[in-house]
């Protein structure tokens, strides 16, 4: 063989242990939600015991009904939905704005500010809860959903990642936009976003997943079902002290909770970034 | 637009007013207050000492002489050493993994992602009978491959900690994942045409190539992962709640004692400074440093 | 191009969660509103009543109030309380109670405070742990409640039919402050069958516990089926049967703890012994609260301590026949146990209207055939001696003679542990504790640290 073959062999051959890798890692990392998957299907009266921990000799839907009627999940899943978008939404205004005014202009305390607003990746929750809950009362929005949102309508986090997303957008699109004339707003929507989606992709995900799964803070400002989130469900399942874990229950309560948003990266994922793949990306 | 001009612009400001405002209003507020009381005796669980009563720098330094305050300092140390360094490589390596435009390869990115979109005491429930001594699936799976050593993962004062943090990394690595996935889509594919003609192989394109074009993105996972690592506990509630013998309890935890448990509001008022202290000092290097290079 | 796609998205996005968000407070809005409401008719409504002629009952202005609810079974416990609260209704219709479910003990208490630090307005009645009792009184959240005793026809009798070893902890400065609701106890729950088969007599005392865990202990290929499992990832709960069992309890009173004492390491190194001595444990701290049960249930281990709560399940769970009974204590024939649970709370922050028609209702629920209801559909172990006397207890405990076990466990139960400073308290209990277990250090020297500790913390809280 000539050493391009050699070479092609070594290269198929080294693919096909990435191949290998990949799926290997993969499968190690889904074992824990496979083995809640299986075990949601599992017999509430079958225990868990060894050698016998995945599938029961028969499978029942009885415990995703059973956690359903302990929680109304439905209305829980409604304000959820609500509060995410909401915030996502307030946020892709907060953070594009902020993060192009870092970006983009020299202005006065700019290095100041910026780490004002930094301040907020860094306070743990616990710290915040009276003072804020005061701040909603005087607000006298306790007890909506907006109140679980609201404080989270400007965040560090996004801006900073907005921020480093558009400074490296190179100088001379910047410029060039400005010599055409573009106003401050026709540079973000132009110049500034288009290459940043992968930041903002992101940043929605991450916002999304946080504050699907934030447990404490509503918990603590919300006392209606009308405006409480998923998690004030979930903690029926988890919080269990006075009994052994009842691992079938808990495990279909958990992926309830947790499937929109797996279905959702799946679809969401593959859209965005096939489309911005075949955009032409630079 | 370079600010040539010394004439005010009010453009930038309007701009960041929501953000700092609402900054303000739900975060700064809370840290100003929790300075102010930290230089106060307050507990509300003590009927005498439930007015505040000044005793300035008391509350530090009673956590500062208290040995168990430096050992949590210490286990917060070791807890951010052992998750940080860790989750952003697997990061990094799944990244490059599922950087392919394969029919299927989105549920490869599902699968290391999916960790990030569970509530964590839920991740960490599930992880409880992972630990199980004997028939728990962390250490069969151990077991099959040749291990022998202790599996009391969440009882062993040698192991507790680390229990947290395997936990941790399974959770958190799928995230920097897609920050990376991000990043290597946006590399200029000239560089690689260019490399690849030079004949360098995939292992000099990574090294020489690659991580350095990262940077930035590193720069910026660095920053998250180290934050993220002191403010998530849902986990330590779960496992241990901070034992055996304390050995898993980390400074938020610490934190949410003083505050909740021992009504400390003093105290917990510290922690909170100490906390923000830690967390500033360390941003700012990072974009001191950062800054530097740049230039 | 594609990018006008994603724009499209994003402002889709935006559109739809603004709209959203401005309709949000609407829906919400309602119950604030309904809140307000009756406060506003009461100052007529007042009025009213000083005209009105002095009927039997007078008319009574509404009033609404809010009771915080932990939940700690796997029961339907929003649909139970739902139905007491309906029925309570229909017999007071102008008071309406509010349940809010906010987690477990840990949460419900974390909002209360959270609440009254803020300056909000905590509900009117709240479950919370029965050993909560020192902090609550000192932090000022919590009425007593002698005066609704007094006022109440046979109150005295009332409270004299709860089961004292769950009115333990609700007394302080010679006033009641507590009332219990769902409380369990700590038992062991024995594998009938095994032991028939193995030929063992049900153990009378420590050590005869100990050589039957040890029979029953084998071996299974590589791998050990325990003859007990004791949780200690959290112990004091489950400890403090072992050291009353042994003669002394780990505090005398809410400034006293006894952690130094010969009798109380004597009850440290059973436990080691169990593991070092007889072999019929594993060693170490066992963090096995959550699989204890399963593994009880499937036939893997013979015996286990853990609470009382726990009984529904595996008796749903388990294929032979369950055996409970206190821990045995160390004298032959002695036994031991120890209550826990949440008892109710009114809380002083509360206008006072809402705390008598909260009082109410914890008259209401706490009648005996409710606390019969309640204590079979969860598993919680009914707190009152008449409630047994219903029909439907009689005719559950017929079906299921191991609840009247979990009832008889008490008698030889000791006070929870309670102290002032509690959580600090605990904690360094739980430190020493466990450093004994895991071998760190002898049972003596952790005791006798820990109680140093444990005085310098209570130190500022008693005279």
């Amino acid at each position: 063989m000539d050493s391009i073959g050699i070479r092609k062999t070594l290269k198929k051959f080294g693919s096909w242990i990435t191949n290998l890798l990949a799926t290997f890692l993969a499968l190690l990392w889904s074992v824990p939600v496979i083995w809640a998957i299986i075990a949601s299907f599992r017999p509430p009266n079958d225990p868990m015991s060894r050698g016998d921990v995945w599938f029961s000799n028969s499978l029942t839907f009885e415990n995703y009904t059973r956690a359903w009627s302990l929680a109304p999940f439905g209305q829980y899943y409604i304000n959820t939905i609500v509060v995410v978008l909401l915030i996502l939404a307030v946020q892709l205004i907060t953070i594009v704005l902020a993060g192009f005014a870092f970006a983009n202009y020299e202005f006065f305390g700019k290095g100041w500010i910026f780490f004002f607003v930094l301040l907020q990746m860094m306070i743990p929750t616990s710290a915040l809860l009276a003072p804020n809950f005061s701040t909603i009362r005087t607000l006298g929005i306790f007890d909506t959903r907006l109140a679980i949102a609201i404080p989270y309508f400007g965040s560090a986090f996004g801006t900073f990642l907005m921020r480093q997303a558009f400074m490296s957008v190179p100088r001379d699109l910047v410029d060039a936009g400005v010599i055409d004339g573009c106003s401050w707003w026709q540079l973000i929507l132009n110049v500034y976003l288009p290459p940043s989606i992968p930041s903002l992709i992101a940043f929605g995900l991450s916002s999304a997943t946080w504050h699907w799964n934030e447990f404490l803070w509503p918990l603590i400002i919300t006392i209606s079902d009308k405006s409480r989130p998923l998690t004030a469900g979930l903690v029926r399942f988890t919080q269990l002290g006075e009994i052994g874990a009842q691992w079938s229950l808990l495990t279909a309560a958990t992926l309830m909770v947790a499937a929109p948003l797996f279905i959702t990266f799946l679809i969401f994922q593959r859209r965005f970034i096939q489309s911005f793949v075949h955009s032409g990306l630079k | 637009m370079q600010a040539s001009r010394k004439s005010f612009k009010p453009l930038p400001y309007i701009l960041i007013f929501p953000t700092a405002a609402f900054v303000a209003l739900f975060t700064a507020w809370p840290v100003l207050l929790s300075i102010y009381q930290s230089f106060f005796l307050q507990r509300m669980n003590i009927a005498k000492f439930r007015e505040p009563a000044f005793v300035g720098w008391g509350n530090y330094v009673d956590l500062f002489t208290d040995p168990y305050f430096i050992e949590v300092i210490k286990n917060t140390f070791v807890y951010i050493l052992g998750t940080v360094p860790i989750s952003i490589i697997l990061g990094f390596l799944f990244a490059l993994l599922v950087n392919r435009k394969v029919r299927g390869i989105g549920f490869f990115r599902l699968a290391f992602f999916h960790p990030m979109v569970l509530p964590m005491v839920s991740a960490a429930t599930i992880w409880l009978f992972f630990f199980t001594p004997d028939y728990g699936l962390f250490n069969s799976t151990l077991r099959f491959l040749g291990y022998t050593g202790p599996e009391n993962w969440t009882g062993n004062p040698n192991l507790a900690l680390l229990s947290v943090v395997i936990v941790a990394i399974w959770k958190n690595s799928g995230y920097y994942m897609v920050f990376y996935l991000a990043g290597l889509q946006n590399l200029p594919n000239d560089v690689y045409e260019a490399a690849a003609l030079d004949g360098a192989n995939g292992w000099q394109t990574l090294w020489r190539i690659t991580f350095p074009l990262l940077r930035r993105t590193t720069l910026f996972i660095t920053i998250v992962a180290f934050i993220d690592s002191f403010r998530t506990v849902d986990h330590i509630f779960v496992l241990t709640s901070g034992g055996p013998s304390r050995s898993s309890t980390v400074l938020l935890f610490e934190l949410w004692l003083e505050r909740f448990e021992y009504q400390d509001i003093g105290a917990s008022a510290a922690i909170t400074v100490i906390f923000v202290i830690i967390l500033l000092a360390f941003t700012v290097t990072n974009f001191i440093t950062s800054d530097r290079r740049e230039a | 191009m594609k990018q006008k796609k994603l724009y499209q998205i994003f402002a889709v996005i935006l559109i739809l969660g603004l709209l959203i968000g401005a309709c949000a407070p609407a829906p919400a809005a309602e119950p604030v509103e309904e809140e307000a409401a009756p406060v506003e008719e009461a100052a007529p409504a007042e009025e009213e009543e000083a005209e009105a002629e002095e009927a039997e009952e007078a008319v009574m202005e509404p009033v609404t109030f809010q009771v915080f609810y932990p939940v700690a079974v796997d029961a339907p416990i929003a649909a139970i309380l739902n139905g007491y609260i309906e029925d309570f209704q229909a017999e007071y219709p102008y008071i309406t109670v509010e349940p809010v479910f906010s987690g477990g003990y840990g949460d419900v208490q974390t909002a209360i405070q959270t609440t009254i630090d803020g300056g909000g307005e905590p509900p009117a009645l709240s479950v919370m742990l029965a050993t909560a009792l020192y902090d609550l009184i000192n932090a000022d959240y919590i009425a007593p409640l002698d005066g609704y005793i007094g006022s109440m026809e046979g109150g005295d009798a009332y409270v004299a039919d709860f089961l004292p070893a769950f009115l333990a902890n609700s007394y302080y400065d010679d006033q009641l402050w507590s009332i219990p609701f769902q409380r369990s106890a700590v038992v062991m729950y024995y594998n009938a069958d095994m032991f028939a088969d193995a030929g063992l007599e049900i153990p009378i005392d420590g050590e005869s516990w100990a050589e039957a865990a040890q029979a029953l202990t084998v071996q299974e290929g590589d791998a050990t089926n325990w003859g007990l499992q004791f949780p200690s990832g959290w112990p004091y709960w489950l400890f403090q049967p072992l050291a009353i069992g042994g003669g002394q309890n780990i505090l005398e009173d809410d400034c006293t703890v006894v952690f130094d004492d010969p009798s109380v390491i004597g009850a440290v190194n059973f436990y080691i012994d169990l593991s070092s001595k007889y072999h019929a444990m594993p060693a170490g701290v066992q963090s096995v609260w959550a699989t204890a049960t399963t593994d009880f249930a499937s036939g893997m281990t013979a015996m286990i301590v853990h609470s009382s709560g726990s009984l529904t399940g595996i008796l749903a769970q388990a294929d032979f026949e369950v055996g409970v009974m206190p821990l045995p204590g160390k004298e032959d024939g002695t036994y031991s146990s120890v209550p826990g649970g949440g008892n109710f709370y009114i809380l002083k922050g509360a206008p006072q209207e809402q705390q008598d028609a909260a009082w109410k209702f914890v008259e209401f629920i706490s009648q005996p055939e409710y606390v019969a209801d309640y204590s079979i559909n969860t598993g919680y172990i009914a707190n009152r001696a008449s409630a047994y006397d219903t029909e439907v207890m009689l005719a559950y405990t017929a079906d299921v003679p191991q609840a009247l076990a979990t009832r008889d466990a008490l008698q030889y139960a000791g006070a929870e542990l309670a102290t002032q400073n509690l959580g600090q308290v605990r904690g360094i209990f739980h430190d020493y504790l466990q450093r004994a277990y895991n071998g760190e250090m002898s049972a003596a020297d952790a005791m006798a640290a820990a109680q140093i500790e444990a005085d310098a913390a209570l130190a500022d809280f008693c005279p």
